[in-house]
């Protein structure tokens, strides 16, 4: 069985974002960078899926340039068998549609039973990646999955729909599963696996050999939100409370 | 004729009571020998540990601790009883050995005898006294135990056993003294000088001579016998303490102080890291095992014991001791407990106290080496979150890195990259540079600084954490990750003297980063470092009365004994110190040791909350410390004392900044 996970390096979320001077992205100057949180699901799933089953293939897949590979070692380590980095520095500037066309031309003649890939980057956020893959491989896919059980056969997975419903589902094989907070608890990688991913396969492509697919969209301007004026916190007793809001009422608004 | 006593007197010279004796002290001898023969055959089960280095001084220590019990009589009480029932026992042994020495040597193989004259009169009446001290002793201590502890008698049988056996001994050597002398020295000068025998040969001197000498005789044998026993049973019973702890100073940690030996993360032979039984642990830890008298010294001061979490740090050394000789194999972790393991603070108060030079913390840290980078747990999901913020930002509270020196961004200090040329580096720490509290300690001490006129300057964004608390949490690869940054960083700068405010940061970059190449450097904790300026007239503090209490953090005070210069800091500052009973090297922690500043604390009562309230009593409204997690501890344990309007926890630099003369 031959599991493939996508796996997005994305800065850390504490990071002091700038825009950069394009003004269509975030500068990549001064950043921390981590797996994507709903790709770290996708890895752990993908890692239990091996240990429930024993004869599987987890294949790592990244786009960006030399640095994802430090990312792609901590999946390496988490468990996954060997990565496959498809370099392209420009990934930043790939819609969606292209990301995912890129995925697809590495994946499609693979015969990858299943591929995992989180719900949406916590960067871009278009949560569109995974379900465009399989579209564009012609499996099936279910996204936001909360829970799975594979067999080689089928799949069976929660979803998670608005007001805290869940949705049971069962799948064949092939099939493609974008994962959501809740479905797993990502391992912390021992120093044996950390030792023994130094090792393993890490496959390097070119970016230009998979991208056969023309952009749809282009991003016009990033920009941060204007700062908007603050709330005010009163504090005090009652008494003091409503003497205080009367005296803003009057002063800043015509209802009094 | 010379004052003197006939050895073997009455029991006779020939071969029938001298072979027989002879054969009795020799099967005695023999199972000592075969016992700890046996011991250290278990002790060797565990991995090397280079304990032999510097012999002489290990000797020199050896017998300065042992003969002078030193580690044993503090505290003074009740470790004096025990201090003066090993020298009365010392001097009685030593009376034995002379007897030994002229009856079966000297005097039989050239006929030289100097048990006589002035110097047997004192050397009876010395072995009297100390023999009498030895009996009292044992009996308060048996009442002690027994009576005032209320220690069960069927669960404390071996301690029953051994008070009891010493005090035949005693008793039959007294009973002895007394029948002879009834027969031979009662109404001579000479019988003073051995006032005890003195007082038993009174109460028998209206008996027949020959029931005295049957008497004497059977006594003489059952005295023996004791002896014999004695001897066979060190190795069985706690009697081995004699041996095994005075061996346990031998092979003491000679320091620095604390310090973990260094995982070999490098070695690709290696699978396995950390102790998960006990031959993954060393073979002193299994000495140390042997070497614990179970005195509880240790558990009455751990501040994880004392708040009802289940660790005791003498229950941990037991169980590997018992594990070692019973079921080495056995997984310890298990056997001991994971939340015992987690709950350890690492404040180093067990092996301050032990008197027999144990070493704890090693111990856990080991074993939470296994449960981090094998299996890659921690004692909940906040400390994993904390390890890859760790991994990722350089700081376990998950902050952005760039924003690393933003804290300075008013204070006119350059990062070493803008200026190198200044007089030392302030290594600020992860809680000074982010945490808003701590940041105005940060402040105050680069204030300090510039009215003292010292150039500093911090690392800024290149700063990672130390990694103290991940490497004390077990995982020993992100520490050693983090340190290896550190130190090329500042290597490369050439900086030759750093100030730190955080005393874990000063703790790992002065002992722990040596062992990854940091070298020649001088590593100062603010408060030793302000002192001296204030001492060499640079800095000028304006004493302002105000009253207080200091908390001697762990690292700063147990682990680097630095326990004046803050005292002396306070003092230029105008306070009038009250000291919390358990102040010094008997301090109590904060909680936020050994990893644990980035642990809930869920089990039992909450250590700071302890803390704060033992502050609260003495009154002072102020609770002093120079130490980042502890005052993030305070900050925290006052508020959930409810002691806002009773306390205010304070860092030292905060006080002076607020009194310093520009």
């Amino acid at each position: 069985m031959k599991l493939l996970v996508c796996m997005k390096q994305v800065p850390d979320m504490e990071s002091k974002f700038q825009i950069d001077g394009n003004g269509t992205w975030y500068s990549l100057e001064d950043l921390a960078w981590r797996m994507n949180e709903y790709d770290e699901y996708s890895v752990e799933q993908a890692v239990l899926i091996k240990e429930q089953l024993g004869d599987v293939d987890v294949t790592v897949l990244s786009i960006g340039s030399d640095k994802v590979k430090e990312t792609m070692k901590k999946a390496l380590a988490m468990g996954c068998d060997r990565g496959v980095h498809i370099d392209d520095a420009n990934v930043f500037t790939r819609e969606p549609y292209e990301i995912a066309g890129i995925i697809a031309e590495f994946a499609k003649d693979k015969g990858f039973d299943v591929i995992l890939t989180g719900m949406q980057s916590q960067d871009r956020g278009s949560g569109q990646v995974g379900l465009l893959v399989a579209e564009m491989l012609d499996i099936a896919s279910v996204s936001t999955i909360v829970s799975c059980c594979c067999t080689s056969e089928d799949v069976e997975v929660a979803r998670e729909l608005e007001g805290g419903i869940k949705a049971k589902i069962k799948v064949k094989l092939p099939a493609l599963l974008t994962c959501q907070l809740g479905l797993n608890v990502p391992r912390y990688p021992t120093l044996p696996n950390i030792m023994k991913a130094k090792k393993k396969e890490l496959l390097t492509l070119p970016g230009e050999d998979f991208l056969q697919v023309a952009p749809r969209m282009t991003t016009e301007a990033m920009f941060i939100p204007e700062k908007k004026a603050g709330g005010i916190i009163l504090e005090g007793d009652e008494n003091e409370l409503a003497d205080k809001l009367i005296a803003i009422l009057k002063e800043k608004t015509a209802v009094l | 004729m010379e004052a003197s006593r006939e050895i073997y007197w009455n029991v006779g010279h020939g071969i029938v009571t001298l072979l027989p004796m002879y054969l009795l002290a020799v099967f005695g001898l023999a199972c000592m020998a075969i016992g700890l023969l046996k011991r250290i055959k278990v002790y060797k089960t565990g991995l090397p540990m280079n304990r032999k280095d510097q012999p002489g001084k290990r000797l020199l220590c050896t017998l300065q601790t042992a003969l002078l019990q030193k580690r044993v009589t503090s505290p003074l009480l009740p470790g004096l009883f025990h201090g003066l029932f090993f020298w009365s026992f010392l001097i009685l042994f030593i009376g034995t050995a002379l007897i030994v020495l002229q009856a079966d040597f000297t005097d039989l193989f050239w006929d030289i005898k100097f048990l006589e004259g002035s110097f047997y009169k004192l050397f009876s009446l010395v072995l009297d006294l100390a023999g009498i001290l030895a009996v009292v002793l044992l009996i308060a201590l048996l009442v002690r135990r027994f009576v005032i502890l209320r220690h069960s008698i069927n669960e404390d049988r071996e301690q029953l056993f051994m008070h009891v056996l010493m005090l035949l001994i005693l008793v039959t050597g007294f009973l002895i003294e007394g029948f002879r002398m009834a027969v031979t020295e009662l109404g001579t000068p000479l019988a003073s000088w051995s006032p005890v025998g003195l007082f038993i040969a009174t109460i028998f001197s209206g008996a027949k001579e020959q029931s005295m000498l049957l008497l004497h005789k059977f006594t003489w044998w059952i005295h023996l016998l004791l002896v014999i026993g004695f001897i066979a049973a060190i190795p069985f019973t706690k009697f081995r303490h004699i041996v095994t702890t005075a061996s346990n100073y031998f092979f003491k940690d000679l320091g620095p102080k604390g310090k973990l030996i260094n995982l070999d993360l490098e070695d690709e032979n290696k699978e396995t890291f950390g102790a998960v039984a006990v031959t993954d642990l060393a073979w002193k830890d299994i000495l140390d095992a042997d070497a614990c008298t179970t005195c509880e010294r240790c558990q009455d001061r751990c501040p994880a014991y004392n708040t009802q979490k289940p660790l005791s740090p003498m229950q941990v050394v037991s169980q590997i001791g018992d594990a070692a000789f019973t079921k080495p194999d056995q997984n310890l972790i298990d056997k001991i407990g994971k939340d015992a393991l987690w709950s350890c603070t690492t404040c180093g108060a067990c092996q301050e106290i032990c008197p027999a030079s144990i070493e704890h913390v090693r111990k856990i840290v080991d074993l939470r080496r296994s449960l981090v980078l094998m299996e890659g747990e921690f004692p909940g999901d906040e400390v994993m979150t904390a390890m890859e913020q760790t991994e990722v930002n350089g700081n376990p509270l998950g902050m952005g890195y760039a924003g690393r020196g933003d804290w300075a961004a008013d204070l006119e200090v350059p990062t070493l990259a803008e200026n190198p040329e200044v007089d030392a580096l302030y290594f600020v720490g992860c809680y000074g540079s982010f945490d808003k509290r701590n940041i105005r300690v940060a402040q105050s001490f680069v204030k300090l600084c510039k009215a003292a006129g010292i150039k500093l300057a911090i690392l800024g964004k290149e700063e990672k954490c130390c990694g103290e608390p991940m490497r004390k949490m077990g995982n020993e690869y992100l520490y050693q990750t983090l340190a290896q940054e550190n130190i090329e960083l500042i290597k490369s700068y050439g900086i030759k003297h750093i100030v730190t405010t955080c005393p874990h940061c000063f703790n790992t970059l002065s002992k722990d980063y040596a062992d990854l190449g940091l070298e020649g450097v001088a590593i100062d904790h603010y408060t030793v470092f302000l002192d001296e300026l204030i001492a060499e007239g640079s800095l000028d503090i304006a004493a302002d009365n105000f009253s207080c209490t200091y908390h001697d953090s762990c690292y700063l005070g147990r682990h680097n004994e630095i326990y004046e210069p803050p005292r002396s800091l306070l003092q230029h500052a105008g306070a009038s110190l009250v000291e919390m009973e358990r102040s010094g090297s008997e301090a109590f922690c904060c909680s936020a040791g050994g990893g644990r500043i980035m642990a809930e604390e869920k089990l039992g009562e909450r250590i700071n909350i302890k803390r704060a309230k033992m502050a609260a009593d003495l009154d002072t409204g102020l609770l002093v410390s120079n130490c980042p997690f502890c005052l993030t501890m305070f900050e925290d344990g006052i508020k959930g004392a409810e002691l806002e309007n009773k306390l205010e926890p304070k860092d030292i630099a905060e006080i002076l900044v607020e009194r310093v003369k520009h």
